[in-house]
């Protein structure tokens, strides 16, 4: 993307200070850039991802313009941000600068008085990562609080303001310890955080150059070694203590108001480019400007937010802690460079992979990319060793495609002891007589005509024209031995509820209405069979061949004891049979028009439809509205008998998200069993009991969609374009698979949608791009430091074009025994998803507040073991935050305020909630506990680069005025709030009405001509993109219980029974302390 | 004998003894049952239908009728049966000697009173086919003809509805107007009358009732529930056609070794239950159409393995047909069920093996309901009879629905039970013998279905243990038998008909004579028909032919002229003379010797027994052969081997066959075509006559008979040889005549048999 092309030249340059880490922090560099690149042209890379993305055309259909497809560039990673240290260096930067200036009294008071400590947290997270070399040390790290006032850089407060004072020299360490640290800014003089925004566009100091890290690289400046963040000046400190703010900056921003944007002005100068993306985030002060401010000490130098003693909470500054930082450069990322498994960019940002031995962290990732050597190493680190694998990923269109082998008759070469398939990390030997598995050890023979020479380097010769051997990830294309049966064909059932009720809210028409609009989608051939049945009280199949007549419509009234009707003619070739159906969708609705059972059959008909597709296998996509009342399988509304039984206590409470019984789950293993893969689309406006019937999605390996309440104006577009990239996105069907790891670890478990009937493979009758299979592992040895852990993750499937193949992806990670490796090498994104899916897990079985707090305490645990081990030396007055992990405590709050963890929560919001954890992909992951707001009144005034997500708000109410309308998306629903001042032009702009009132509830966005209204729909039509979902809008209006909607999903803010996140680090802090202790 | 038919053309009632055996003990020696064959719709010429309902007797219910006491002046009428008096009401005030109401005309011994409107309105019958589709493509193409044709010809108003079956039930809701829409039963499971309530929506707009008997319009399903199944033929004659048109073959693969999988008993459960639900109580057919075994559900007859035979004759003797009482007993459940819902269960079995009619005779014959037995839904057996079902003309069938039949008689007669196509309604009194034959144990029976020609067998007991000399006076021997039968007309309006009859007991000595007198022998022969038929299949171990052997010898000691062990003195009274030639055909007939067929073709050849009228029933005891030649007219031939000649041609009609049997000369000529030749005219008239006389037959019976066409010598020859007395056998003496024939038997021949039965009987 454009921006980052200006600082490639930058990136070359050398740290500085440190020597080790060749990369810079891309990632750093790309985001500042982007804040100030703001109004530029659109980024080359702009390629337009057509395959991917699902909705664009259907959006046009329904009057959203969509822009074409959106360039790359656009894609903001959302969250990504966070890797880049930035937010601290932004500090850092003031500090840098500045740095002599306080003396950072802060330390003392964090030791000394955890009252008085402000805390302040610093929003810096200090990257651990960087600074984090061991050596570094505490001391430097502690910053947030510590960071004396003056660190407030921004603030430019004077130092003297800060009560802080007495905050311990130690918080200069920052900028002084590690010197390396420095590295990024530079010459600590440097401006290198320019910090105010952007304006100065680093272009000034070369210095910031340093964060220009060449694009490419991996941002975390993938060596251990190197902390290019060392940016240590960042350490700022998250809250400036004291709340200087005020007085300090003269600009007269008060740091209070959000209204980060002004920083712009400020461009001090001073402030090259480094700053990085922190303090837009920030809010950096306006006038920053002042550089003259950056007297704020440096806070710690990694990672560290902030030690801020308990009381001070107050005294933290919520704009500086650490909060992600979207990015939107795609970056080129190397999964081997030298030999050595780079660390993988965050997994929200945008990359483009080359795979030169490990897969790309796309289809695989690990929770560290290091592996420890042994279990105590693991247990003592108290993260989680998992991969997240998501096998069918979407790839960026730029990437090499996963290229096909085949090995004719004899099929993949396979280790024969552990039947690992041949990969890059198999090491052959004996002049390539023999090879070595890497998985298990064996030392196999290599067969004849697989024989080849090796070369001076002891690779053989013909390593880079053979894909297994030198890509992460290829699939092999299976002999008959992978087969059971002949390929199956893609066979799609639809099943359409009709009950009274599904008809009289329109749901059965716009069911009707999607799946034939969706026909047009399906992939063309003889091998595409489709069928279709309804149901109510019984279950109505169609017999759809019958040439140039109308279907037939067959009755199963047997609910108890369902059969399925006709052998054959239920499910016919799409080609045979497409103007029939299309015909019948179209009556359907008028058929059941004056249907009067209220009754639905669910199970029953899910069973009938089973049947008829036993043969074959195939994908059941069901349509259903109202709680499954009548038949096998039947529910009854437990909600309204939580509700009554409240006395029953919340002991009892997370029973009602277990499935009421065991029916369903044996059906859904039958189903598995034979291949059927069912997907359930809830369009309703009642109580469905989903814990019970997401059992089946779970264990097939299909999906829940969720359309409450159901509306007929705003839903029916979402429904189609979900069932649209339900059935066009790329998938596989009877696939089975199995991961395998280096001796030494061993698979502990799968999670995920997914049907386990022995215990080594998982069976999906179906997988698609959008699932992600969760992986842990446990030692069952050691390994040598220096060797290398492999995993292989084998998955057998079935294209839908009826060829059977496997895919295998190879993930490789060195070993190690330091503990700070672990921290620095940690995967927040992956450790992160990790957490939710445990959550999930464990929300049905136990009691949520037991729930809530072992998530606390997982996050807790890791921060105490980091703080121990990894930073000693450092105050205890003081929170510190490895590099990497520093958004975990944000992270973690919002995992704990989410709606599957709240009790408030309607039941089956909160087992969608958890349904759909099960199977989310970790680029998912984060808007659903941590959703993306930007403001949309003044995206007039942004410039038009497709970086117009990227200026994201912090989930905070401090950030919504009364005169702004934002929108906030989880990557499913968006929420648009007008507050109750808004400017009435802007509300004809956009919605056509001039009062908040006028605009209906159930919102369908249209496109106005003015350029407000034109670039909304730009940001909408480019989160779907992003998405893969269609967003369904729901406008919040301030004073309306809507609007207390919008305002659960301030995770930041203090609610009744949950901390803010200012007083959840204090939380966190003050555990950590306790352990210490 | 005249005066018996005579009898029965103003009645339509035949008596084996027209003259009652005056006790008890008297009945018993007189051997051959006091029973009546009774047609209750026999259509009778000039018989009054009154437009009011019948004056009853007070006490017995009894209706007023000629044999009555009428008191002009007291305006008083006296009960045969009871002698209760009884007033006449204020509207027969006007009473005379001379001005008599037709009820009491003398000759209106059988009259008719019609529903006046208050009763309600006319109410449509209904059909509901059922048709089984496990045939092979051909038969398939058969059936949907032939119905294409059944459907034109349904009555405007009635109402039609369509199931179709095979693995799978399918019950076509016919209302449906958007897309050709059925419902789906499983054909293995049971289906009971509540879950077709449930699972069909019958309660679609309304709760449905927590307890009570649910079914119909009256009680709560509303017209439009009801309309989705069962519509008025006029507007549903698209659509079923339509449906029928694209009757498939049932779609389900069956294995090579395997027969289809067919569930008759759950479809006809389903259709049942249907009508249940429906249309209770009033007028409704199940029109089965079967073509081959069930094999599915609680009524199949075999399992579905091919190497597995259906059941024979021999099987079930023995006990080894282990579905047999289990499928009986469902049919025994379905009859109870339409019974009690009024409605009738025709079948049409046509298929080359056995389809279990055995089974189902049970409920076919007491719902009343048709049955028809063909090889081939193309054969004409089948097309024929089931046109001729809905064909309106001179030959109709006049089908009526919802019968209910009641007798009243006179104190000391009482009725043993009935046998023919009806059901019990378990009215008891005293009217009912401690014996029982048939539906017994009751005044009362349910004809579900009956048409013009249902005739049923009423077996008699004399209760009377008085001495001779009661009878002696006049006033006393007379006794009186009244016969009530309400049905719903065909065309739709309830009806009563009523027959009064009187008859008189002799008793004593002398009484012979009188017996003799009365004596009506071919009714006798078909009442022994029944009564033999029934017995072997309800008593196990029974010797039918001894059993017949022995009543004959007995019958011919009581009443043959003969001095004892003088076997060349014996002689019968021309009343008695050809019984036993009755009795020799019926030994070898279809309904005794059942070994020559399938437990199939025996219960059809039974269940039309048990409905056919006397004339009809001898026919099949002993077939009527009329004989053609240029010698003479046509005449009637002996029943004998010695029939046949080269230059005849015969008429056999055996009832279910009807044989041209060609000469060998006439067989040769015919073949030269000599009939086309203008000289030859007589020839071709020759040939022409007994094919008229034939179709003649044919057009009037139902159902319809096989014509056989054959000649001399040739394999159809069997048809005719089977039934003909075998006098000369391959090993007799004297060699036919030449352009005789002989049969290879070893059966006896009439001549032998009355030999020994000469010499028995004078023992």
């Amino acid at each position: 993307m454009a921006s980052s092309q200006p600082f490639p030249s930058a990136p070359p340059r050398p740290q500085p200070g440190f020597s080790p880490s060749p990369n810079p922090n891309p990632s750093s560099t790309a985001d500042a850039l982007q804040t100030l690149q703001i109004g530029r042209a659109p980024p080359p890379s702009a390629a337009p991802r057509a395959a991917s993305i699902p909705f664009s055309s259907p959006a046009s259909r329904f009057g959203l313009s969509r822009p074409g497809p959106p360039p790359f560039a656009s894609r903001p990673p959302t969250t990504s941000a966070p890797i880049t240290s930035n937010g601290p260096p932004a500090f850092g930067l003031g500090a840098s600068r500045f740095p002599p200036p306080p003396p950072v009294a802060q330390r003392p008071p964090l030791a000394g008085s955890p009252a008085s400590i402000r805390a302040s947290p610093q929003a810096q997270v200090s990257r651990p990562f960087t600074g984090s070399s061991p050596s570094v040390p505490p001391p430097s790290s502690q910053p947030f609080m510590g960071s004396p006032p003056s660190s407030q850089p921004f603030m430019g407060s004077p130092p003297s303001s800060q009560p802080f004072m007495g905050s311990p020299p130690s918080s200069q360490p920052y900028m002084n310890p590690p010197p390396s640290s420095q590295a990024f800014m530079g010459p600590p003089s440097s401006r290198p955080f320019a910090g105010p925004p952007s304006s100065q566009p680093f272009a000034g100091p070369p210095s910031s150059k340093p964060f220009g890290a060449p694009p490419s690289s991996q941002p975390f400046g993938g060596p251990p070694s190197s902390q290019p963040f060392g940016g240590r000046p960042s350490s700022q400190p998250f809250m400036s203590p004291t709340m200087p703010f005020p007085g300090t900056p003269a600009s007269s921003l008060p740091f209070g108001t959000p209204s980060w944007q002004f920083q712009t002005q400020q461009g001090a100068p001073p402030m090259p480019g480094t700053m990085q993306a922190p303090p837009r985030m920030f809010g950096m002060p306006p006038n920053m400007s002042g550089q003259p401010m950056a007297p704020f000490p440096p806070v710690t130098g990694h990672s560290p937010l902030a030690g801020h003693q308990v009381s001070t909470q107050s005294k933290i500054d919520p704009n500086q802690i650490p909060r992600p930082v979207p990015s939107t450069s795609p970056t080129l990322f190397e999964t081997r460079q030298g030999n050595q498994a780079n660390i993988p960019p965050p997994a929200t940002s945008d990359f483009i992979v080359k795979d030169n031995g490990n897969c790309s962290p796309r289809l695989m990732r690990c929770t560290m990319n290091q592996i420890p050597c042994t279990g105590d190493l693991l247990s003592t680190s108290s993260m989680p060793l998992a991969l997240m694998v998501q096998p069918f990923v979407l790839p960026h269109p730029s990437e090499e495609p996963i290229q096909v082998v085949d090995f004719g008759e004899s099929g993949p070469l396979r280790c024969s002891r552990c039947k690992g398939y041949m990969n890059p990390f198999m090491r052959f030997v004996d002049q390539g007589r023999q090879f070595i598995c890497n998985l298990c050890g064996f030392m196999n023979e290599t067969p004849r005509d697989y024989y080849c020479n090796l070369g001076p380097d002891g690779r053989r010769r013909d390593v880079d024209e053979r894909p297994e051997l030198c890509r992460g990830t290829v699939e092999f294309v299976a002999t008959k031995e992978y087969m059971v049966r002949d390929p199956m064909p893609a066979v799609f059932f639809f099943i359409i509820d009709v009950s009274m009720n599904a008809i009289q809210t329109g749901a059965t028409a716009a069911a009707c209405t999607a799946i034939n609009q969706a026909l047009a989608d399906l992939p063309e051939g003889p091998r595409t069979m489709v069928g279709i049945a309804t149901f109510n009280s019984s279950i109505h199949f169609y017999n759809l061949k019958r040439a140039s007549q109308q279907p037939l419509m067959l009755i199963v009234p047997d609910i108890q004891d369902v059969y399925t009707p006709l052998h054959t003619d239920l499910i016919v070739q799409l080609t045979e049979c497409r103007q029939n159906l299309e015909q019948l969708l179209d009556s359907i609705p008028n058929m059941f028009e004056n249907n009067r059972v209220a009754e639905s059959a669910f199970g029953a008909a899910l069973k009938a439809a089973f049947l008829a597709m036993k043969p074959t296998g195939g994908k059941l996509l069901v349509f259903q509205s109202v709680l499954p009342s009548v038949g096998i399988g039947s529910l009854y509304s437990r909600e309204a008998e939580g509700r009554t039984n409240v006395s029953s206590g919340d002991k009892e409470a997370h029973k009602l998200l277990q499935p009421a019984d065991k029916t369903l789950k044996t059906m859904a293993i039958e189903f598995a069993e034979y291949q059927v893969c069912v997907d359930i689309f809830l369009t309703t406006q009642m109580f469905v009991d989903i814990a019970s019937l997401s059992v089946i999605p779970r264990t097939t390996g299909g999906q829940v969609y969720y359309y409450y309440p159901f509306s007929v104006i705003s839903d029916p577009a979402k429904l189609y374009n979900d069932l649209r990239w339900n059935i066009s996105r790329p998938q596989g069907f009877e696939a089975v698979m199995r991961v395998r790891c280096s001796q030494g670890l061993q698979v502990q478990g799968y999670s995920g949608n997914f049907c386990k009937r022995i215990p080594t493979d998982i069976d999906l009758p179906a997988i698609d791009c959008d699932k992600t299979i969760m992986v842990t592992f446990k030692h069952d040895d050691k390994f040598q430091e220096g060797s290398e852990c492999a995993f292989q993750c084998a998955l057998l499937y079935t294209t839908e074009y009826g060829q059977r193949r496997i895919r295998i992806i190879n993930l490789s990670l060195p070993c190690t025994s330091m503990l700070s490796n672990l921290f620095r090498s940690a995967d927040l994104d992956t450790q992160f998803t990790c957490f939710l899916k445990q959550a999930a897990n464990g929300i049905p079985a136990s009691p949520l507040s037991e729930v809530r707090e072992q998530i606390t305490n997982l996050c807790i645990n890791i921060l105490h073991s980091y703080r121990k081990f990894c930073a000693t030396a450092s105050s205890s007055g003081q929170l510190i935050l490895p590099e990497a992990l520093k958004l975990l405590p944000l992270y973690t709050l919002a995992l704990v305020k989410s709606i599957g963890l709240r009790n408030d929560g309607r039941l089956d919001d909160r087992s969608y909630w958890v349904s759909r954890s099960a199977s989310l992909s970790i680029p998912m992951a984060f808007p659903l506990v941590y959703p993306r707001m930007i403001s949309i009144h003044d995206l007039a005034s942004k410039e038009d680069d497709g970086s117009l997500l990227s200026a994201t708000i912090p989930l905070s109410s401090e950030h919504i005025n009364d005169d702004g309308i934002y929108l906030l998306e989880n990557g499913e629903d968006g929420l648009i709030y007008v507050g109750n001042m808004v400017n009435p032009d802007t509300l004809q702009q956009l919605f056509g009405v001039s009062s908040v009132d006028g605009i209906p509830t159930q919102l369908v966005l249209q496109q106005f001509d003015n350029d407000l209204s034109k670039k909304l729909n730009d940001v909408v039509n480019e989160t779907r993109r992003q998405r893969c979902s269609y967003l369904r809008l729901r406008l919040c209006r301030k004073g309306d219980p809507s609007g207390l909607f919008f305002l659960s999903y301030l995770v930041e803010d203090k609610i009744p029974g949950g901390l803010s996140y200012v007083e959840f680090l204090v939380h966190v802090h003050r555990q950590i302390q306790t352990k210490m202790a | 004998m005249s005066e018996f038919f005579d009898l029965e053309s103003q009645d339509g009632v035949r008596m084996t003894w027209n003259i009652f055996p005056g006790t008890k003990q008297e009945a018993v020696g007189c051997v051959i049952p006091t029973a009546a064959i009774y047609t209750p719709l026999k259509p009778i010429p000039n018989t009054p239908v009154l437009p009011y309902a019948p004056l009853r007797c007070r006490m017995c219910r009894s209706i007023l009728n000629p044999f009555s006491i009428v008191d002009y002046i007291a305006k008083i009428w006296i009960c045969p049966f009871c002698f209760q008096r009884n007033h006449f009401p204020p509207h027969y005030s006007s009473i005379s000697e001379d001005n008599l109401p037709a009820e009491l005309f003398p000759q209106y011994t059988t009259i008719e009173y019609e529903s006046t409107p208050d009763t309600g309105p006319a109410v449509p019958p209904v059909f509901l086919f059922v048709v089984d589709t496990c045939m092979i493509e051909e038969e398939i193409g058969f059936l949907k003809s032939a119905l294409a044709q059944a459907v034109e010809l349904l009555p405007e108003k009635s109402l039609v509805g369509l199931i179709t079956f095979g693995t799978y039930v399918q019950v076509h809701e016919l209302g449906f107007g958007q897309v050709p829409k059925s419902y789906v039963f499983k054909g293995s499971k049971e289906v009971t009358k509540e879950q077709i309530l449930e699972q069909m929506c019958f309660f679609m707009r309304k709760p449905k009732p927590s307890v009570g008997v649910i079914a119909g319009s009256r009680d709560g399903l509303s017209a439009e529930s009801i309309a989705r199944f069962l519509l008025p033929a006029s507007e549903c004659e698209f659509v079923l056609n339509s449906l029928l048109e694209e009757l498939q073959k049932d779609p389900w693969p069956v294995p090579a070794d395997q027969r289809a999988s067919r569930c008759t008993s759950t479809a006809l459960s389903i259709a049942a239950s249907l009508l249940g639900v429906c249309v209770p109580g009033s007028g409704a057919r199940i029109m089965a159409f079967v073509g081959g075994p069930s094999t599915e559900g609680p009524g199949s007859i075999v399992s579905k393995n091919l190497s597995e035979p259906i059941r024979s004759h021999k099987d079930l003797d023995k006990g080894s047909a282990p579905l047999y009482n289990k499928a009986v007993k469902f049919y025994e459940g379905l009859s109870k069920q339409l019974v009690h819902q009024g409605h009738v269960l025709d079948l049409f079995a046509c298929a080359l093996d056995q389809v279990g009619v055995a089974e189902l005779k049970v409920a076919v014959e007491r719902s009343g309901g048709i049955v028809v037995l063909a090889e081939s839904f193309g054969h004409s057996v089948f097309k024929d009879s089931l046109r001729h079902i809905f064909q309106s003309s001179d030959y109709d069938l006049g089908l009526s629905f919802n019968g209910i039949f009641e007798v009243s008689c006179s104190k000391d007669v009482k009725i043993q039970g009935i046998i023919g196509p009806c059901a019990s309604l378990d009215k008891k009194g005293p009217l009912c013998s401690e014996t029982v034959v048939g539906q017994g144990n009751t005044s009362a029976w349910k004809m579900c279905g009956l048409d013009k020609k249902t005739s049923l067998c009423l077996v008699f007991d004399i209760a009377r243990k008085d001495g001779p000399e009661a009878i002696a006076q006049p006033t006393s021997n007379q006794f009186y038998f009244q016969f009530l039968t309400y049905y719903q007309h065909n065309d739709g309006h309830m009806r009563l008909r009523a027959t009064s009859l009187s008859r008189r007991w002799v008793a004593g000595p002398g009484s012979i004579q009188d017996l003799i007198a009365g004596f009506d022998q071919e009714a006798a022969a078909a009442v022994m028909a029944r009564i033999v038929s029934f017995k072997m299949e309800m008593e196990a171990d029974f010797d039918p032919i001894r059993w017949l052997d022995r009543s004959l010898i007995r019958l011919c000691s009581k009443f043959g002229d003969y001095q004892k062990e003088s076997p060349s003195s014996f002689s019968l009274s021309p009343r008695l003379s050809i019984f036993p030639q009755f009795m020799f055909h019926l030994r070898r007939s279809q309904f005794v010797q059942v070994f020559n067929n399938s437990p199939d073709e025996t219960a059809y050849y039974r269940m039309i027994l048990n409905r056919e009228n006397v004339a009809n029933s001898v026919v099949m005891i002993q077939p009527s052969l009329i004989s053609y030649s240029f010698h003479s007219v046509p005449e009637p031939a002996l029943l004998d081997v010695t029939a046949i000649a080269a230059d005849r041609i015969l008429l056999l009609d055996s009832y279910f066959t009807v044989v041209v049997f060609h000469g060998a000369s006439i067989a040769q000529w015919r073949n030269a075509g000599y009939q086309n030749q203008a000289e030859h005219q007589t020839f071709a008239q020759l040939l022409q006559a007994p094919r008229d006389d034939a179709d003649a037959i044919i057009k009037e019976r139902f159902p319809v008979p096989r014509l056989v066409i054959c000649d001399q010598y040739g394999s159809q020859a069997r048809f005719l040889l089977a039934k003909l007395n075998p006098s000369v056998t391959y090993n007799s003496d004297n060699p036919p005549p030449p352009g005789g024939d002989v049969i290879f038997t070893d059966d006896v021949s009439f001549q032998v048999f009355l030999d020994h039965l000469q010499r028995l009987a004078v023992q």
